[in-house]
């Protein structure tokens, strides 16, 4: 097992330099960052002293390692239009982003199993296709449009939930006010309730289906007939002795889903004015401003890779061949 | 197990429906505007784009300020007096004015302010030291006394423009702005206007609130929220929904829907700011095609009978409007030059007569339009619109539109767009030399087109310290000049649509500044 | 939400055709296609499916010579028209589904978004077929170091959300279809290596495979001829739902700005443009593309679900 923990974590770590690679490399991708640094107005004299200045001058690897450095010392640069630490504000913006990502994947799983389960169990009825056909559909959406009809038709004409605005509850837990993070709990989770859709129907409808055919895989199982034969209630059946083995491929799909969620964020939040990590990254990357897209890259990837790693190791613990292969 | 959990979402989410909205809304003593964009920095001298001059406008105070009808009128200042060679503007301040943090405002805090602004040191970008303080041809500043501050220029120039000008400048206070770093200063302004800072919650909100006690400007509402609504719809949804009062940038398809909701209307204002195709002058694009055409006087003049301005006005742009006759805003502009008319077959005839007639595949020449999209209104939808209305007339014209930030605005600003392209650059109501100041000289960085007709830069230099009626008469020549031989393709003054909510009583401004002093409820 | 190239469901080992001799393997194929459709007329779902799409297929291809106008011309006066009007004068049907906030014909961008919107997600899952096919096959077959390297620099690939990355990516090379098929074919590669990889090692332990080796048999020619046979079929269910994809990352993308050019017609970009518009009432801007996106998207996912299926062995006897 030791062995398999040293073994991913010796490649987390590659991955995230080769990350911090790409994230360099895209600085220099798009012309002679100096420009970025100085006024409009800046004479020549001006824009040579500052290459010199901020080091753009030196070779490239020299200047991988500087930042590097700076990475591990956490200087990860200052945010050209905001002219403060980058990591600053991602760190800022990141719990709401948290927040509607957590949401929506709570409500894919959390409606994804059921679903899934009962499809499984009432297989070739009206209802199996029934919810299956939606679940299709779910996945054949473009997000976009979701959104745009949720705020035109359940926020414009019936009314009854926030299409914008945004009331915080992370931040205040992770500041330690528990009372502030309580009393707007609710109101947290009402202005999440459209944003979370747009962002959590496609793989609502992803892990519904996958629940269902991983279900049947399981329920065709001997070990299934066997309990079957004993004699016990076919709720038992799937709950007790199909499920934790069919919820598998889910677990692993955890990981990966943290980033397609982080993806689908940026849309959600244009379209209901959610101040997270997306939004900021998206208007960084258009206003080219390269410290704050380089810090958000790399705290993305960090926090991805970690995830996976500690889905792997769970997945490891769960089934023994992985870890000795 | 898992149907517990369902539950308590469930009971969670009935919860959820019950309680009202929260976050800003309206009230009596609260008003929410929704803009697109969010500001980059509360600092007053880095000004990237009106969501940052709005809310400084009512932070911090300004010498003079511009009324919606063009005056300028006192505002921090009481009056000025100019030295005699025209370079020296010395301005008289009110007596007692304070910063929000209680410091006493005086010549020394309003010196500061430039000197801070101007200095290399702080590498401040955007309107103030891009094109504020350059075009004054400021130098420096200092304080002569306790109330009198005098800015130092280069060269005399037009009274009302060099005013207005120097009105863009937001004042502060010296002594927290030097003694707090730069990052700590963009988050937490202090401010010398009608309203202080109270929070920014980035890419959500900022809060202002009234300052009791600020006789200079009188302000209704306790607390302003400027709220940050990047999807267009939703901000109209939101207006609709009366969790907004005012905001900014009604697509004009949907300007029927906030009319007749019952709840708002919309208030669509002749703009200030020029839109126009330009021509490209500049050696960089010789070899491209169509540029050769259009160096060529004739061809420049036939092509503005091509287009047809008041139908993309009233299709595009969801307002009647008559096209430009000049650069320059009414009521400044030249009163004798008629607007171009719509007359395709003249166009015609002018480009034959130019030598550029059809060939066989019914084209005259072939040339590129650049254009942006996101950045004006319904830009791209305009942009394909001429190019059709061009090869129309025989100018096959292919349309190349990048987005404006990430790629239109640098190649702008490097003057790397033509050979034609779509632009549009803000203007006054109170100043045609600032609305002609684009083109103040060959090799302005907003000469974009590279245009160095020799007339207009002599008439130009002749601008300087003339009273006001020998500077109407030489301004309309110049704008003679400019029609005959236009650099640019003339084409209309942006609207602007205004979704305001009926509960308020507001007039909008024709210069795109939302400034809520006169707001009141509707009784 | 859609991040195109990871697979959207795990993938069961499919059983390996052995491609011993070549008259055998055709004879093996005959059946196939009959039992293919069988199966797919029973399953009705799916052989909608393959109308709806060998429909947009036809409109890909000929679309052109069908399109009634030049789907870019503008007419400012014909403006958001409704559909399903008939022209006084002609007695016809000018724009059958209306038009736009140009006056553009919706009928005719339609079809011509066809073309591109196919277009771009065939090439896209090509491409990235192609590149990680070969990556995949390479990594799984001679392991070791090169199996590490191929899979790491796919490890940072995920690592990098894959949004951030097409924003990137075309912020710096520019809008346009053939960068918008590289960024999107890049999001792809990773799906197919992986799969590929794994199909191949299971293979390579295989004894015919040895038997080959020892025959004398270059690994190019085992690689191309023993083992790539197999991943096929894997290859062609993940192609169906990455292509579908593709389709709605393009559309996501438009929304984004970052698509093609406004003079290129495209289902997501058609779908986009409508958004200042719905408010105003002109639902059918929304609802064609919309439809056309939907019902393709569905089918693929319909008909790459019947594919799996059908090419599952445990599943044949259900």
């Amino acid at each position: 097992m030791w062995i398999y923990i040293a073994r991913r974590l010796a490649q987390s770590i590659i991955v995230i330099l080769g990350v911090t690679v790409l994230a360099f490399l895209t600085l220099h991708l798009a012309g002679d960052p100096t420009y970025l640094y100085v006024s409009e107005r800046a004479s020549e004299e001006e824009i040579t002293d500052a290459r010199q200045r901020l080091g753009f001058d030196r070779p490239l690897g020299e200047q991988y390692l500087r930042y590097i450095g700076g990475l591990l010392q956490g200087d990860f640069g200052t945010s050209l239009r905001a002219r403060k630490p980058a990591i600053d504000l991602v760190l800022e913006r990141l719990p709401a982003t948290l927040e509607l990502t957590f949401f929506a994947l709570i409500l894919s799983l959390t409606l994804a199993i059921p679903i899934g389960i009962i499809s499984a169990m009432r297989r070739g009825t009206a209802v199996d296709g029934g919810v299956m056909l939606l679940a299709m559909l779910g996945q054949s959406i473009p997000g976009f449009w979701l959104g745009l009809m949720l705020v035109l038709f359940v926020g414009l004409q019936l009314r009854f939930l926030p299409i914008s605005g945004h009331v915080p509850f992370l931040q205040p837990l992770l500041d330690g006010d528990i009372n502030t993070a309580l009393t707007n709990l609710p109101q947290t989770i009402r202005h999440l309730i459209l944003p979370g859709i747009t962002v959590g129907v496609f793989s609502l409808s992803r892990n519904a289906r996958l629940v269902r055919s991983s279900m049947l895989e399981v329920l065709s199982l001997d070990y299934i007939q066997t309990a079957r034969s004993k004699g016990l209630p076919e709720r038992a059946v799937v709950l007790r002795h199909a499920l934790r083995n069919a919820l598998i491929p889910i677990v692993t799909l955890v990981g990966l889903e943290f980033g397609f969620l982080l993806s689908g964020v940026v849309i959600a939040e244009t379209i209901f004015s959610w101040p997270g990590v997306g939004r900021l990254v998206f208007n960084a990357i258009n206003q080219r401003d390269i410290p704050l897209v380089q810090t958000a890259v790399v705290l993305f990837s960090f926090m991805f890779v970690g995830l996976n790693l500690i889905v792997d190791l769970i997945y490891a613990q769960l089934d023994p061949r992985i870890r000795l292969n | 197990m898992a149907r517990t959990r369902f539950l308590i979402v469930v009971v969670l989410a009935l919860l959820a429906f019950v309680l009202p909205a929260s976050a800003q809304t309206p009230d009596d003593t609260t008003l929410v505007i929704a803009q697109s964009v969010d500001v980059g920095a509360l600092e007053p001298a880095l000004v990237g784009s009106r969501a940052e001059s709005n809310i400084f406008g009512h932070v911090f105070g300004t010498l003079y300020e511009i009324t919606e009808t063009g005056v300028l009128s006192p505002y921090l200042a009481t009056g000025y007096t100019i030295s005699e060679d025209g370079t020296e503007w010395t301005f008289t301040l009110n007596e007692g004015l304070t910063c929000h943090d209680g410091e006493a405002l005086t010549a020394e805090d309003v010196a500061y302010t430039f000197t801070r602004a101007a200095d290399p040191a702080n590498a401040f970008t955007g309107n103030t030291v891009g094109f504020v303080l350059p075009s004054a041809g400021y130098v420096d500043a200092r304080a002569d006394s306790e109330l009198e501050v005098t800015i130092v220029t280069d060269r005399a120039q037009s009274e009302s423009l060099r005013l207005g000008l120097l009105s863009e400048v937001y004042i502060h206070c010296k002594d927290y702005y030097e003694a707090t770093d730069v990052a700590t200063v963009a988050e937490n302004p202090i401010g010398s206007g009608t309203y202080r800072f109270v929070e920014w919650v980035r890419d959500d909100y900022v809060l202002i609130e009234k300052v009791e006690g600020f006789t200079l400007r009188d302000a209704v509402f306790n607390q302003i929220y400027w709220r940050v609504i990047p999807e267009a719809s939703t901000r109209v949804a939101e207006l609709i929904a009366g969790n907004v009062d005012v905001i900014a940038n009604v697509p004009p398809d949907q300007v029927d829907a906030v009319n007749n909701s019952g709840v708002a209307m919309v208030q669509g204002v002749a703009g200030t700011r020029r839109m126009y195709v330009g021509f490209q002058f500049g050696e960089a694009f010789a070899d491209a095609p169509g540029y050769e055409p259009i160096q060529n006087t004739d061809v420049r003049v036939a092509l503005q009978y091509a287009v047809d301005v008041p139908t993309i006005c009233a299709t595009l742009l969801g307002t009647e409007c008559t096209r430009a006759a000049s650069m320059v805003n009414d009521p400044n502009s030249n009163p004798n030059l008629t607007p171009y008319p719509y007359d395709p077959a003249e166009a015609e005839r002018l480009l034959d007569e130019a030598g550029y007639p059809r060939g066989d595949n019914g084209i005259r020449f072939e040339i590129t339009m650049m254009g942006p999209r996101g950045r004006y209104l319904n830009d791209a939808n305009v942009v394909q619109a001429l190019a059709q209305y061009l090869t129309d007339v025989g100018v096959q014209t292919t349309v190349d539109i990048r987005d404006w930030s990430s790629d239109y605005l640098p190649l702008v600003r490097a003057k790397e767009i033509g050979p034609l392209f779509f632009l549009g650059t803000g203007g006054s109501t109170w100043s045609a030399l600032y609305d002609m100041a684009d083109l103040s000289a060959p090799d302005a960085g907003t000469n974009y087109t590279n245009w160095a007709n020799e007339e207009w830069f002599s008439l130009w230099d002749q601008t300087a310290g003339l009273d006001p009626a020998a500077e109407s008469a030489v301004k309309d020549q110049m704008l003679e000049v400019f029609y005959n031989d236009p650099p640019w393709l003339l084409l209309y003054f942006q609207p602007d649509f205004y979704g305001v909510s009926d509960r308020l009583n507001w007039q909008a401004r024709r210069d795109e500044k939302i400034v809520m002093y006169g707001a009141t409820l509707n009784p | 939400m859609q991040a195109s190239g990871q697979s959207p469901t795990p993938l069961p080992v499919s059983a390996p055709r052995v491609a011993v001799l070549d008259s055998a393997a055709h004879v093996g194929s005959v059946s196939a296609w009959k039992r293919a459709r069988t199966s797919i007329i029973k399953a009705r779902w799916p052989l909608f499916a393959l109308i709806i799409l060998t429909f947009m297929l036809f409109l890909a291809l000929f679309g052109p010579s069908i399109a009634p106008k030049d789907p870019n011309r503008n007419s400012l006066i014909e403006r958001l028209m409704p559909p399903f009007q008939v022209n006084e004068e002609t007695g016809r049907m000018e724009f059958l589904l209306g038009t736009d906030a140009l006056g553009r014909d919706i009928y005719s961008r339609i079809i011509y978004g066809a073309r591109i919107s196919i277009f771009v997600g065939v090439a896209a899952v090509i491409v990235g077929g192609f590149v990680g096919t070969l990556a995949g096959l390479i990594a799984g077959y001679y392991g070791g170091v090169i199996d590490d390297v191929i899979m790491r620099l796919a490890d940072i690939q995920l690592a990098f959300p894959f949004i951030l990355l097409t924003i990137m990516v075309l912020v710096v090379l520019g809008a346009g279809v053939g960068n918008l098929i590289i960024v999107l074919a890049i999001g792809q590669w990773v799906t197919y290596a992986r799969i590929v990889r794994g199909t191949t090692i299971s293979q390579r332990e295989k004894e015919y495979v040895e038997a080959a080796r020892c025959l004398g048999a270059s690994s190019l020619r085992i690689i191309a001829v023993q083992i790539f046979p197999n991943v096929v079929a894997p290859l062609t269910v993940i192609a169906s739902f990455n292509v579908a994809s593709v389709i709605l990352t393009e559309a996501s993308l438009s929304f984004l700005g970052l698509g093609v050019p406004p003079t290129v017609p495209t289902w997501g970009g058609i779908l986009a443009e409508s958004r200042d518009q719905l408010l105003g009432g002109s639902w059918w801007l929304a609802v064609f593309p919309g439809v056309a996106i939907m019902l393709t998207v569905l089918s693929l996912n319909i008909l790459g679900d019947w594919l799996r299926d059908f090419l599952d062995p445990r599943l044949r006897d259900r």
